[in-house]
């Protein structure tokens, strides 16, 4: 039997399509549009068109997008950039305790550069506190950061009411958001809900690894963080991964075509699996919210009495790709602090599971799964001093 | 690394598995809240000290349930004098080995032996209740994995300083910086330590 891929949010399979069209360049439209030759023009063509499919995805002018070679890099040049450019207009920054790394280790460097952060606290569902927001507001606040779908739990920020909290101050405060788990999978229009600065990943839709864009609002000054030979623009600098950025727009034109129907269908899977572990399993916690205020394609729970890295190695040796919060899964010993901050005990943050689907699962997928979850789950339970 | 196959076999099948009724010695290390635990049970015939059956329970990653299998394999059928001798190296040998950062489900797992038979001695008149030192620490300190190694933190020469006075342990350890280990490495010291009721405190500096 092939091999069941439930961890979608660490990388997901290319499409088949991806990875014909990624080919396809590295055979034969290697080329950098440089120059007015023949080659050059239909590599600028064609760039220009991936950068419209992507930019189109998400509400946007082509000329606000810039590729990176990931959604790492587009955070590091969303921030770094924003507060190198901007810090004569203040110093302080706001994010919360639950966000993606690449946020949180920002921060910490900035912190230690002389900047000031207020990290907001979240609920027990993963929502940051917006009461906080509001009294955290100061007059040299100048960025606010968040990741609207959260990487564990998947909590939808949300965006609408942050933004306008931030524009009741009477000063600009920009708004960055890292998208990379809910980008093309919940529908975000950067317009709409006032986002100043986004992040996504192409290797997290399908799309090939090492490629990523950063969406910057027009009017939205960025310093310059990568020095070197200006391509693109002096935010992009350097070779451009030509290939992958054909991938990565193929990718979004994959996810876009049938948006609604993909998503339905992720959410079918994931409402099916919960309420399967649910009606079969006993003693079992979802963690973050339920339904549509979570990103469709995840579903984070826990399972009392044992450790996640336990069931993640059964799991695995039966051919089901799953992940754990647990500390002995992590690389540095420690339980995962974003169900630690929703106020998960250390058992319950041990004993996480972290499901995150595609559109190439299926209903069958899910049964064989949670069959084999609930032999694993009983035969570990009868091993445990705290089952007993 | 990769878990051994095993390390996986013992995971998967482990022997030994359960709790034994009117136990003659038993101990209980490790917390849920550290996300590994092992309960171990034993039968030890009195007149040759040889243990007759042991069992053990586990909460805990692959490698724990693993180790609590090999140990009891190793314990079963030996006097515990025997069973005293065996070493945390000694169980993860006979995996075939363990990934660094898992060595300390081996050090967890005989430690948790040793206590159970140390238990046995004490109320057989075979031992006598050590007293407590500055000694007693640096043993304790000895169970200490640096999970990037594999080795405890005495052996690899971390530990600069040990002090104990008032019921105040004062350990000074040298981690670099950008450690990743650094903050669990300085929390298990903590936990090791104030679990001895002669500790009050036990201050670690970095």
């Amino acid at each position: 039997m092939e091999r069941i891929y439930f961890n979608n949010c660490l990388t997901s399979k290319p499409a088949p399509e991806v990875v014909k069209i990624t080919t396809e360049y590295m055979k034969n439209k290697y080329y950098f549009p440089e120059n007015f030759n023949a080659m050059g023009t239909e590599a600028s063509d064609n760039l220009e068109r991936a950068i419209k499919i992507i930019a189109d995805s998400m509400g946007a002018n082509s000329k606000e997008v810039h590729f990176t070679s990931g959604g790492t890099a587009a955070n590091n040049l969303a921030i770094k950039g924003y507060l190198t450019a901007n810090s004569n207009k203040g110093t302080h920054i706001i994010c919360s305790v639950i966000d993606y790394p690449d946020i949180l280790t920002n921060a910490a460097f900035f912190e230690k550069s002389g900047f000031e952060v207020t990290y907001l606290q979240a609920d027990n569902e993963g929502f940051i506190d917006l009461v906080q927001l509001k009294n955290s507001i100061r007059e040299d606040t100048i960025l606010f950061m968040t990741t609207l779908g959260n990487h564990t739990v998947g909590t939808i920020q949300p965006i609408k009411e942050i933004r306008e909290i931030l524009d009741n101050s009477e000063h600009k405060i920009a708004m960055h958001v890292d998208a990379c788990e809910a980008y093309a999978r919940i529908p975000i229009n950067v317009n709409e809900l006032g986002i100043d600065l986004m992040s996504i990943s192409a290797h997290k839709i399908h799309g090939p690894q090492g490629i990523g864009a950063l969406y910057q609002r027009k009017g939205i000054t960025l310093g310059q963080v990568q020095h070197g030979v200006n391509r693109m623009d002096n935010l992009q600098t350097g070779g451009m991964n030509i290939a992958s950025i054909a991938g990565f727009a193929k990718a979004v034109e994959l996810a876009f075509n049938n948006f609604e129907e993909n998503m339905a269908k992720i959410r079918k899977l994931s409402d099916y699996l919960l309420n399967k572990i649910e009606s079969t399993i006993p003693d079992t916690l979802l963690n973050g919210p339920r339904g549509v205020k979570r990103t469709p394609h995840n579903i984070n729970i826990s399972f009392d009495y044992i450790e996640g890295e336990a069931i993640m190695m059964m799991m695995d040796i039966v051919g089901v790709s799953i992940s754990t919060g647990s500390a002995c899964a992590s690389q540095g010993l420690k339980p995962n602090y974003v169900l630690m901050a929703l106020g998960r005990s250390h058992e319950q943050s041990h004993s996480s599971m972290k499901f995150t689907f595609s559109r190439y699962n299926t209903i069958e997928e899910i049964d064989y799964t949670v069959e084999k979850l609930a032999e694993v789950v009983k035969e570990l339970r009868s091993r445990s001093p705290l089952y007993n | 690394m990769q878990y051994s196959q095993k390390v996986l076999d013992h995971f998967m099948k482990p022997h030994n598995i359960g709790k034994l009724e009117n136990p003659d010695a038993e101990a209980t290390e490790g917390s849920p809240a550290c996300g590994d635990q092992i309960s171990i049970t034993l039968k030890i015939d009195p007149k040759t000290n040889i243990i007759d059956d042991i069992k053990f329970q586990s909460y805990g990653c692959a490698s724990n349930i693993a180790t609590g299998s090999i140990i009891t394999d190793m314990a079963m059928g030996k006097t515990i004098d025997e069973a005293k001798n065996i070493s945390w190296k000694g169980a993860a040998d006979a995996l075939d080995g363990l990934p660094p950062v898992k060595m300390h489900c081996s050090v967890l797992a005989v430690d948790t032996l040793k206590k159970a038979i140390k238990q046995y001695e004490i109320e057989h008149g075979l031992a006598e209740k050590e007293s407590f030192s500055k000694d007693t620490i640096v043993e304790e300190l000895k169970k200490i994995i640096y999970p990037g190694v594999g080795e405890d933190i005495v052996t690899l020469k971390m530990v600069k300083y040990v002090g104990f006075e008032n019921g105040v342990a004062i350990i000074d350890v040298d981690i670099p910086k950008f450690d990743k280990y650094r903050d669990n490495v300085a929390e298990e010291i903590k936990e090791h330590l104030e679990a001895f009721e002669e500790i009050k405190e036990a201050k670690v500096t970095i």
